[in-house]
């Protein structure tokens, strides 16, 4: 297992759409803004495999380039999260990181609030908007670059596949839609309720 | 109550002896899949981990609605391994006493229960009913019945159902099949339970009839 830098002892990585959080982000933000049906299909289409996540992310940050940062994260902190999850990171912050392809400037705020580390994709702000994206997080690549080939991650998505694949205990977890199919085909090990989730991460402490 | 015990289903295999085309765990008895009868006697178990491999994703629909606090875990070899490496997928990563079934046993409920209610390691053997039986000789010893020897040689009275219950630290990782693990572990203690594979489309004709009298 890669073990914390400081206390020497094994990461968990989580994903955050659909996996801290009980809803996916980008569709809750276009609800308010009156873009969903729109944001759902990129969403559902990036989910099932059937466009790339890099594009399909830019797209649809374009899609929400005039709303308000300020407004973002309002909407993202009203989002439900899965509580025993949380519980879980808190107790163990210093092992736990979030890995999402979620901007900083969106979602810093709710990692700050749960007190976590995390690794993102990366914007540039002006006057409470994003002027521009300066990095997509790959998930794979930087997991591995970060935590070496021997943590545990938990996610769901098409994009956390090889985040998945290069972990040492990979869970699909099917909390809140069906993990995808490349999740699956390179996951370790599959949960579907956030209890029984939290109650395997703790056999792994 | 719940039963602070790991049990571990390995249902990983293409069931190819059988020749149905599935996974012996989807095989329908009684109205209903082999899976959802050995599920049906673990209400009481807190901990369970069900092994897949091919059809991974039929068995996983197929188990979800009756039950979704199991853990699934994946045995992506499941073509060039055999029960014994599920089993030692299953049951890494948990500290209680391991119970493992293989996907293809029916077990009588009232046996199972008290087979869980041990709390020593322990085999469960039965009188021969399949086609290629895995025999296992026992003795009577002062504190109950013992399994000294497994044999695939003809002619045994008694054969190993597949079904044992082990520490965790006593389940090593092999190619092979589970009495493989325990060979090294002899004698171990045994009690007969009334149980029926399905292994072959003979003991699947079997299995229908076992489960009308259940």
């Amino acid at each position: 297992m890669t073990r914390n830098k400081k206390s020497g002892e094994v990461m968990f990585l989580f994903d955050l759409d659909g996996t801290v959080t009980r809803k996916e982000i980008l569709p809750e933000i276009a609800k308010e803004v009156g873009i969903y049906n729109e944001i759902k299909l990129l969403t559902d289409k990036t989910i099932s495999g059937k466009i790339p996540f890099y594009e399909s992310f830019l797209h649809r940050v374009k899609l929400f380039k005039d709303i308000p940062v300020s407004r973002v994260r309002n909407i993202i902190a009203e989002i439900p999260l899965h509580e025993e999850i949380v519980r879980f990171i808190r107790e163990y912050k210093e092992r736990c990181c979030i890995v999402t392809g979620n901007l900083d400037v969106w979602v810093d705020e709710l990692c700050d609030r749960i007190g976590v580390d995390r690794l993102t994709s990366k914007a540039v702000c002006r006057n409470d908007k994003i002027v521009e994206i300066t990095h997509v997080l790959d998930k794979g690549e930087a997991v591995t670059r970060h935590f070496g080939d021997n943590f545990v991650a938990v996610g769901e998505g098409n994009n956390d596949a090889e985040m998945i694949k290069n972990a040492g205990i990979g869970i699909a977890f099917g909390g809140v839609h069906q993990p995808a199919k490349s999740v699956l085909s390179c996951a370790t090990h599959a949960v579907f309720e956030e209890e029984i989730l939290c109650r395997f991460l703790r056999q792994l402490l | 109550m719940q039963i602070p015990k790991t049990v571990v289903i390995s249902c990983a295999g293409i069931g190819s002896r059988l020749g149905m085309g599935t996974t012996k765990a989807l095989i329908e008895l009684g109205g209903k899949p082999l899976i959802i009868w050995q599920l049906e006697m673990l209400e009481e178990v807190e901990d369970i981990r069900i092994v897949v491999g091919f059809q991974a994703e039929d068995v996983i629909k197929t188990v979800l609605p009756f039950r979704r606090d199991v853990i699934f875990v994946f045995n992506h070899n499941y073509l060039s391994t055999r029960t014994a490496a599920s089993l030692s997928l299953g049951s890494r990563h948990t500290k209680n006493m391991v119970v493992s079934l293989d996907g293809d046993l029916l077990i009588h409920p009232e046996d199972f229960k008290k087979f869980l209610s041990l709390d020593y390691e322990c085999i469960g053997y039965g009188i021969p009913s399949t086609e290629e039986p895995v025999y296992v000789e026992i003795f009577k010893g002062e504190d109950g019945e013992w399994a000294k020897s497994f044999t695939r040689e003809a002619g045994g009275r008694y054969e190993w159902t597949g079904l044992v219950q082990l520490w965790p630290d006593n389940i090593v990782n092999t190619t092979g099949h589970v009495y493989q693990i325990l060979e090294p572990q002899l004698p171990i203690r045994a009690m007969q339970i009334r149980s029926q594979e399905v292994d072959t489309n003979a003991d699947y004709i079997k299995a229908l009839e076992w489960v009308k009298n259940l």
